[in-house]
C-alpha cells in the first residue's frame, strides 16, 4: 500500500467570500479543506486536527498571520506543518518578515483562483515527494541493518497451523511486534505485542521489547521454567527498571503451544482478549487475561490461563489496530464489532486464514486507522 | 486541551477538550497533564465525556500522567466516559489502574 496522500488544507482568513472561493475550486482538485474564520479559530481546530499544509491570510484581526504562524513555531507538534501565507502584493515587508519565519512560501491573493489552487498541489506534492523520501530512507536503513519486528518464517507445529497478517498504517512500521520462537519439538512460544505510541517512534522500540521477551523465554527455559505468566513477569520487571523504556509501555500476548498434550498457555499484558473459535458449535468465546500493561507496575501479577482446542478450532490473538475504524462519526473502537465479523466469516467459510487474509483482512484497509495484526493458530488433525 | 473547571477540597476538577484523543494531540496532552500534577497539590479530576475516540498514543500518555501523579502521592481520577472509551479500558484492564466514576458528584470529596 503506498503512502496516504496529502490532501488537508487549513484555510485561515478573515474574509469568509474570499474562503469560500478558495474551498470551492481547492475541493474541485480533490483537497479536503477547513475553513478558519481567524487565527485563534485556526488554533481551536489544530487541538483536534492536524492538517497537511495551512493556508493563512497575513492581515487579520486580533492575531494576524505573522503572530499566528510565530504561535506555531513555540508549539512543537505544530511547528513542522507547510505553511503559506496569503497576501496582497503590497505587503511586501510583512512578506519578508513571514519568510523568516520559515513559512515555505506565499500566495499573493490576486492571483488567478485556479493558479493559486495549481500552486498549493505543487507545494503538496512536493511536500508528499519530500515524506516518501525520509520513509523509504528510513526504510532502506532499517533494512539494511536486517532488524525486523515481525517474522519471516513460520515455525512447523505438530497438530497446529501458525499464521499472521500483519499491515502496518500507511506502510510505515509502527509499534506492533510478533515473534515466534520455537523452542525445541515439543514447545513453541508465539509472542505479539503493541507499543503504545505510533510509527517510527514505537517501531524504534520494539526491538528493546523483543529482545527482553526473546531473552526471558531462553533465560526461563534454560531453566525448566515453561509458565508464560512467570515469563511475562520477568519481562514486566526487567522493563521498568529500565530507564531507556521510561514512560513506554506495551501489551502482551504470550502463548506456549506444547505439542505433546495439544495444548496451550497464554498470559497477557494489557492485551486484548483473544477468540477462540469452537469450530462444533460454530460459536467465539473471548479468553480475558488479568495482566496490566507492561511497563506500569514492576510489581503488577500476571495470570496464565490454559487452552484446549479441538481439531479444526482456531484461536485469535489480536492488536487494536483490528477493532479500530474510520466510521461515518469519525474514528472508533469496536472489539464486539470485529468479533462479529469475525464469527460471521468463520461460519460462511473454510477455515483456511490464507483465505481469511485475502477475503476478510484486506479488504477495508481503507478504513484502517493504525497498524493492525493478528496471529491465527489453528488446531489440525495429527 | 485539559480546561480547568474548578478546585474543590484537594480535587482539581478539569474537563478535556478533546473529540478525538491521539497521537497529534497526546504529547501536549501529558504536559498539561503533568504540569497540572506539578502546579498543584490536588488530585485532578478528568471528564472525558467529549472523547470518542482514544488511540494508543494517548492511552499510553494518559497512564505516563498516573505514574507520575503515583510518584507525587496523588492521582488522576476520570469521570463520563463514553461506552466505547469505557470498554477498550476494561478490555485491556485500563479501568483496574483508573479510578473511574460517572461523573463528578460520585467522586467523595470531603466538603
Amino acid at each position: 500500500m503506498a503512502a496516504a496522500l496529502s490532501n488537508k488544507v487549513l484555510l485561515v482568513d478573515d474574509n469568509i467570500f474570499f474562503l469560500n472561493i478558495l474551498v470551492q475550486e481547492f475541493s474541485r482538485t480533490g483537497l479536503e479543506c477547513t475553513m478558519a474564520e481567524s487565527a485563534k479559530e485556526a488554533i481551536e481546530i489544530l487541538k483536534t486536527e492536524i492538517p497537511d499544509i495551512i493556508l493563512s491570510d497575513l492581515e487579520m484581526p486580533e492575531m494576524n498571520g505573522i503572530e499566528f504562524r510565530k504561535y506555531l513555531i513555540e508549539h512543537k507538534n505544530l511547528r513542522d506543518i507547510p505553511f503559506v501565507f496569503l497576501t496582497y502584493l503590497a505587503d511586501r515587508e510583512l512578506i519578508t518578515e513571514g519568510l523568516d519565519l520559515q513559512a515555505i512560501d506565499y500566495i499573493v491573493k490576486d492571483t488567478p483562483i485556479e493558479v493559486i489552487s495549481s500552486k498549493l498541489n505543487n507545494i503538496l506534492s512536493a511536500v508528499n515527494t519530500q515524506r516518501e523520501r525520509s520513509s523509504l530512507e528510513i526504510r532502506n536503513a532499517a533494512k539494511s541493518l536486517n532488524i525486523k519486528s515481525i517474522p519471516t518464517k513460520i515455525p512447523y507445529v505438530k497438530g497446529f497451523e501458525i499464521d499472521f497478517w500483519h499491515q502496518p498504517y500507511h506502510d510505515i512500521p509502527g509499534g506492533d511486534f510478533i515473534d515466534l520462537i520455537p523452542v525445541n519439538d515439543r514447545y513453541t512460544f508465539v509472542a505479539l505485542g503493541d507499543i503504545m505510541g505510533k510509527k517510527w517512534m514505537a517501531w524504534y522500540f520494539t526491538f528493546g521489547f523483543l529482545s527482553y521477551v526473546r531473552s526471558a523465554v531462553r533465560f526461563a527455559t534454560l531453566n525448566g521454567d515453561f509458565s508464560t505468566a512467570s515469563i511475562v513477569q520477568k519481562v514486566n520487571s526487567i522493563i521498568c527498571l529500565d530507564d531507556v523504556l521510561q514512560d513506554i509501555l506495551s501489551s502482551l500476548s504470550l502463548l506456549l503451544i506444547d505439542s505433546e498434550t495439544q495444548t496451550i498457555t497464554y498470559s497477557g499484558a494489557g492485551d486484548l482478549p483473544l477468540l477462540h473459535y469452537e469450530a462444533d458449535a460454530k460459536k467465539l468465546n473471548i479468553v480475558k487475561s488479568e495482566g496490566l500493561l507492561l511497563g506500569l507496575f514492576a510489581e503488577a501479577d500476571y495470570d496464565e490461563k490454559r487452552i484446549v482446542l479441538k481439531d479444526d478450532d482456531q484461536l485469535f490473538i489480536f492488536t487494536d489496530g483490528m477493532i479500530d475504524f474510520a466510521g461515518e462519526n469519525g474514528k472508533q473502537s469496536d472489539y464486539n464489532l470485529f468479533a462479529d465479523k469475525l464469527l460471521s466469516y468463520l461460519k460462511d467459510s473454510t477455515a483456511d486464514f490464507r483465505l481469511m487474509k485475502k477475503n476478510l483482512l484486506s479488504v477495508d484497509t481503507d478504513k484502517q486507522v493504525d497498524d493492525c495484526s493478528i496471529i491465527n493458530i489453528n488446531k489440525r488433525y495429527i | 486541551m485539559i480546561d480547568i473547571i474548578k478546585q474543590e477540597n484537594g480535587y482539581l476538577l478539569t474537563k478535556l477538550d478533546v473529540t478525538e484523543a491521539n497521537l497529534n494531540n497526546s504529547e501536549k496532552f501529558k504536559a498539561e497533564l503533568i504540569g497540572l500534577l506539578d502546579g498543584h497539590n490536588d488530585k485532578i479530576v478528568i471528564d472525558m465525556h467529549r472523547v470518542s475516540y482514544m488511540d494508543s498514543s494517548f492511552l499510553g500518555a494518559l497512564v505516563a500522567g498516573l505514574k507520575h501523579a503515583i510518584s507525587l502521592n496523588s492521582d488522576v481520577l476520570l469521570v463520563s466516559l463514553r461506552k466505547d472509551i469505557s470498554d477498550l479500558f476494561s478490555l485491556i484492564r485500563l479501568d483496574k489502574v483508573f479510578k473511574i466514576y460517572n461523573d463528578f458528584d460520585d467522586i467523595v470529596i470531603p466538603r
